[in-house]
């Protein structure tokens, strides 16, 4: 409790002194607006429910791109991990692709998939392959050689190897790599509202600017905030439950 | 202990030689090894490090071909790590699955012989019982002393219910006291059971003191210099055993091979 009350003195100064200065004019309220009216532009979009369907449309295209990435980039790179020459043919492929900007796909993805979710999926699920597949392949090829052998002692398949001894193995590995993914699912969904597809927060906020509404403007702003850190909150303790040995383990 | 008379040995060694490199630079690791382990048998291999005590074990449990030579159990030539052969390896906090606790640990040998989940519980209970593991069944690896995971990993070897287990200088990794006490409960354990074991230590006390039979190795190239039959009573005493006139007999002239590197 007293580290949320510490935490909270920053910002609450912050809105406070912003209030001052929207209040006395020093902030233009044209793009500044002021956080009582902000408060008050968040209150009712979240009762008119407007903010809420966008919320509903940008989290789920991030959702479905990251589960549709994280999928494939564990299988691949899970494979890719086990091969050496597999990887070996690949390498050059991944280095050319993975730098391609995530954005640059948007004109690519809106010719294919035209405007709606599928699009947005497409470039998210795009951003989010990389970080996955990198980190998996890297834990995969990590894994104790002891471990494998102890699979093959006991005669289990190559199969059942690779889902009960690699997989699980690589999981805390994985998981680093699907928490950076799923930062960049968010930034990419709301980039590619922002600049393209008209649906979710980022297009949202798009209007309220051309409306001139900044209050509206830095309410969604700060509802995506509050969203991201809500959801990344549940991930880290989703991790920590699923991984409590890993966390046995470093602290042993 | 005494072996069955007249039955085919569980484990041999059949001329068993390993080489790494081409010829003109190959490195000779194990020159032309030839030995039996008989059913019920305690057979511990001693030598100094470097002597191919770790790589012998890999090629008879088929983790490692021999370059000439073979190793068979019971009869048929072993090209392949098979569930009736069982391995305990030093290193346990690497062969313990970290993720699974000590009953997952131990039921992953169930899963692997196909056995219904229904029964595992049923099926381990009596295990972890055997190697006082049951009031840390839920616990992960890493919150166990170093004696309790070697436990679990022999617990685990048990439930593969092997016909010969290979064990890799299970407790070298252990301090002196929880090493007796794990000699002592291996030794009742394999004499109540009738275990084959073929036990690899670089302690030539250990193994006088577990085996029924010692097979003394030199190192560069790894080869027997000697095979001990230990005629020494069961069950075996920490101190009065290890005091007996024929072990301090059976120490020198083990020591004599060893002691020279």
């Amino acid at each position: 409790m007293r580290r949320i009350a510490i935490g909270l003195i920053f910002p609450l100064a912050v809105i406070v002194l912003w209030e001052l200065l929207g209040q006395t004019g020093v902030a233009s309220e044209d793009g500044f607006s002021r956080p009582s009216l902000v408060i008050a532009a968040l209150a009712r979009g979240l009762a008119d429910g407007t903010l809420l369907t966008q919320t509903g449309e940008t989290f789920l295209s991030a959702a479905i791109g990251l589960f549709i990435a994280t999928a494939l980039a564990v299988a691949i790179g899970a494979v890719l991990g086990l091969f050496r020459t597999l990887e070996r043919v690949t390498v050059l492929t991944v280095e050319a692709l993975r730098p391609v900007p995530s954005v640059a796909l948007i004109p690519v993805a809106l010719l294919i998939f035209g405007f709606g979710q599928n699009m947005s999926v497409s470039v998210v699920a795009f951003a989010c392959f990389w970080p996955v597949l990198i980190l998996t392949i890297a834990s995969v090829r990590g894994i104790d050689p002891r471990l494998i052998e102890v699979g093959r002692m006991m005669g289990f398949s190559l199969s059942m190897r690779i889902r009960k001894f690699a997989l699980p193995a690589a999981l805390p590995g994985i998981m680093v790599g699907f928490r950076i993914a799923a930062g960049i699912a968010i930034v990419v969904a709301v980039t590619v509202e922002i600049a393209a597809n008209p649906q979710g927060l980022g297009y949202g906020m798009i209007i309220a600017q051309q409306s001139l509404h900044a209050d509206l403007m830095w309410a969604t702003l700060m509802w995506l905030g509050l969203i991201g850190w809500i959801a990344n909150w549940g991930l880290l303790r989703l991790e920590r439950r699923w991984l409590r040995w890993f966390w046995a383990q470093r602290e042993a | 202990m005494t072996p069955v008379a007249g039955a085919p040995p569980v484990l041999a060694a059949r001329g068993v030689s390993l080489a790494f490199g081409a010829p003109p630079a190959a490195r000779t690791i194990l020159a032309d090894l030839s030995f039996e382990v008989p059913e019920r048998e305690f057979v511990c291999v001693v030598g100094p490090s470097g002597c191919g005590k770790t790589t012998l074990l890999r090629v008879l449990a088929g983790l490692v071909p021999a370059t000439a030579g073979e190793a068979d159990f019971q009869g048929r030539r072993v090209t392949a790590p098979q569930p009736d052969i069982a391995i305990i390896f030093q290193d346990y906090g690497r062969a313990l699955l970290p993720w699974r606790t000590v009953s997952g640990n131990i039921t992953l040998a169930f899963e692997a012989r196909g056995i219904p989940k229904s029964e595992h519980a049923q099926r381990g209970a009596p295990l972890l019982a055997k190697m006082r593991l049951t009031e840390h069944a839920h616990k992960f690896p890493a919150e166990l002393s170093g004696g309790m995971q070697q436990r679990v990993q022999i617990a685990r070897c048990l439930a593969q219910e092997p016909r010969v287990l290979l064990m890799d200088e299970p407790f070298g990794a252990l301090d002196a006291i929880t090493r007796q006490t794990m000699q002592d409960e291996l030794a009742r354990l394999c004499e109540s059971e009738h275990r084959t074991v073929l036990f690899v230590t670089h302690d030539l006390e250990e193994a006088i003191y577990l085996g029924d039979r010692v097979i003394a190795l030199a190192a560069n190239p790894g080869r027997i210099v000697e095979i001990i039959d230990v005629d020494l009573s069961r069950p075996r005493h920490q101190l009065e055993t290890r005091e007996h006139p024929r072990f301090l007999q059976y120490r020198h002239r083990l020591f004599q091979h060893l002691g020279h590197e």
